[in-house]
């Protein structure tokens, strides 16, 4: 432990030019220029273009406020649900706003354990893009138990009732799941932060804010000797946050795949699930870094190769998504069950049948635009791209749930569904409730790890014995 | 009776190899109360520090171990023992089926264990106070200056000034004592 853990194998700046084919970091930068490159945002006056979008997404909490104030007095009746259909946007916004946060810990955990520099500029956002995503997919089962003040019925506390959860139960995984995966993504995103707090705190000029950032960072002073813990530490939440991620899906999809129900019982969910996750999340991740980087001028640091190696993994899992869609009709047909084989009909031709398309064409298709190096570099082309994949994948988590119980083995009992303007204004709202905290988020706090990009700053400079912009 | 307190010698350098080489030269002449300050974690400062491997993983393997038994207890006690729970006739104590939970739990305690054994353990935070903090120039430290500070017993005063000499003849900028204790 002696040599430090987090130093990347350094390749000398010859080799790497061969390799790649664009800086990680832009324009020559040292410490200094860096902090005020990347606190900028955080130091001056709120920009009207930012009040004005904070206040459209401070709209849509809004409405989340209302729809949940009016879900309690009525009762989740409000909702389209039946007695067919039990399960529909609650947990099809559930399952996608999870998925949406599993590339923020995939991008500081994953990435991090694989050596990856060019995790380190664009960790810190999508980690923050983790939590309010978990924050906002939290709240649909809460509201879909319909007495959410309850909700402490979940945790095995000692009660004079003697009934205990149930912890063969799926859904008994996914509250501890959840729970543990809110609480890590926190703890790992703070303790990221902390030094960046610290940078904030003394680059700061107004004295409330070096009070406030003064309290928040705990008074970090940079010290070698917490340095040292700190890297141990950090690259240990980094091994366990990456196990943790992919067990989060896995039982998130054992909901589904631990039932009986036709659609649902199939051993492809688990790795299924954790790519669409990946590749929802890493859409996502596209969809607010192209407008960030050019808002907050991060141009230099969150380069055109950070975006292309995420359309690379787009591509990737888009492919992985495309064969489980394959493999499941297929494994339909080959197990010769009728009520199987019949739910896979019904998702292509039957009364969903376009959401089922659409899916296909937005998940299956519109990836494979990243072969070609240009649709990669381009942020028009990337942008779009992301929100029909999120389109795309929202479609398949609808298709999932709500297909598989509209028809299943009686069809005495079969019925259709459709949403009301409860389950919209709640869609709509987390949305809101998203922004909100994601465009607080960028104001108040270094939207980029300043501390790992200077030290990144270094070791490229080391590496070509140059400044970092000679490293091509 | 000698007075209490301790003093704390502070010197900023031009970047990360004067600073460590600072701090072996320090570490030579016998000083030991060294520490460094810098924007970023610096490669080869434990070395230079001299200091031991970090503990945390043990901590974290303690804790994760710690996890993991209160996990599968935790299920095997409320649903098979206190309070056997009967569904579809299955086995009351079923282990694959505490797996998940028991992991949760198991991750759960570990980050718990880094984040608060970390800042309050090991790094001895909340701390806004410190004796560094005095020195304006010290802001630096966290975001562009190498700092290098060292403690010695406020009383030791030929130490302090020996200090304070070879940080200036080591090339450090902004050298300067801070006094603290009654």
């Amino acid at each position: 432990m002696a040599e430090s853990t987090l130093i990347p194998v350094r390749y000398p700046a010859e080799v790497l030019a061969q390799l790649e084919g664009r800086p990680l970091l832009e324009g020559a930068h040292t410490d200094a220029t860096l902090t005020d490159r990347l606190l900028a945002f955080n130091q001056a006056p709120a920009p009207r273009g930012w009040l004005a979008l904070l206040l459209f997404a401070a709209s849509g909490a809004g409405l989340l406020l209302l729809c949940i104030l009016y879900t309690l007095d009525v009762g989740i009746g409000a909702w389209g649900n039946n007695t067919t259909v039990g399960w529909a946007f609650d947990i099809i916004n559930f399952v996608w706003w999870i998925g949406i946060g599993h590339a923020g810990t995939l991008i500081s955990a994953i990435l991090l354990l694989f050596q990856q520099q060019w995790r380190t500029s664009i960790n810190r956002a999508a980690e923050a893009m983790t939590l309010f995503a978990v924050l906002c997919a939290g709240l649909y089962p809460a509201l879909h138990t319909g007495r959410p003040w309850f909700l402490y019925w979940f945790f095995p506390y000692p009660t004079t009732l003697e009934v205990w959860p149930q912890f063969k139960s799926p859904l008994m995984w996914d509250v501890f799941a959840i729970s543990t995966y809110g609480l890590t993504s926190l703890l790992f995103w703070y303790l990221g932060l902390i030094p960046d707090l610290g940078a904030l705190r003394d680059a700061s000029k107004s004295k409330v804010a070096r009070v406030l950032y003064g309290i928040f960072s705990f008074g970090w002073r940079g010290s070698g000797r917490h340095w040292q813990h700190w890297k141990v530490g950090y690259l240990i939440l980094a091994g366990i946050s990456t196990p943790l991620v992919l067990s989060v899906h896995t039982i998130v999809s054992f909901d589904f795949a631990v039932s009986v129900l036709p659609g649902w019982h199939t051993t492809i969910f688990p790795p299924y699930f954790v790519a669409g996750a990946v590749f929802s999340g890493f859409a996502m991740v596209i969809t607010l870094m192209v407008p960030v980087r050019r808002f907050l001028g991060l141009q230099d640091v969150i380069t055109v190769r950070h975006l292309e190696n995420m359309n690379k993994v787009i591509l990737v899992t888009g492919l992985i998504v495309t064969y489980g869609y394959v493999m499941e009709h297929f494994v339909a047909w080959y197990s010769g069950s009728e009520a199987e084989w019949f739910v896979f009909y019904n998702r292509r031709a039957g009364p969903y049948a376009p959401l089922f398309w659409l899916m296909v064409f937005c998940n299956c298709v519109v990836p494979n635009i990243y072969w070609w190096r240009r649709a990669r570099t381009s942020l028009a082309v990337m942008w779009v791209a992301s929100l029909l994949i999120n389109v795309g994948m929202w479609c398949e988590r609808f298709v999932i749930i709500v297909t598989s119980l509209h028809r299943d083995f009686l069809p005495s009992s079969w019925a259709q569904y459709s949403p009301t303007w409860v389950d919209w204004g709640l869609y709509l709202g987390t949305m809101g409730l998203f922004g909100t905290l994601f465009l607080l988020f960028i104001k108040y706090l270094p939207a980029v790890a300043v501390a790992e990009v200077k030290e990144l700053n270094h070791e490229l400079g080391q590496a070509g014995n140059r400044g970092a912009a000679e490293v091509r | 009776m000698a007075t209490r307190g301790r003093s704390v010698v502070l010197g900023e350098f031009a970047g990360p190899s004067p600073l460590l080489d600072a701090v072996r030269a320090l570490r030579q002449e016998g000083f030991t109360g060294l520490d460094t300050h810098s924007p970023f974690p610096l490669h080869g400062a434990e070395e230079a520090l001299g200091l031991r491997p970090s503990l945390v993983p043990w901590m974290a393997f303690a804790a994760g171990l710690t996890g993991a038994a209160l996990g599968y207890f935790m299920q095997w006690g409320f649903n098979a023992s206190l309070y056997p729970l009967n569904v579809g006739n299955r086995l009351a104590h079923s282990p694959p089926a505490n797996i998940p939970i028991t992991f949760e739990t198991t991750i759960l305690f570990t980050a718990l264990s880094l984040f608060f054994g970390l800042v309050l353990g090991f790094f001895r935070l909340p701390r806004p106070h410190h004796p560094v903090f005095e020195v304006e120039a010290f802001r630096s430290a966290t975001t562009h200056g190498y700092w290098v500070s060292v403690e010695l017993p406020r009383e030791d005063a030929p130490a302090v000034r020996r200090a304070r000499a070879l940080l200036e003849g080591l090339g450090g900028s902004n050298v300067s004592v801070v006094e603290e204790g009654p």
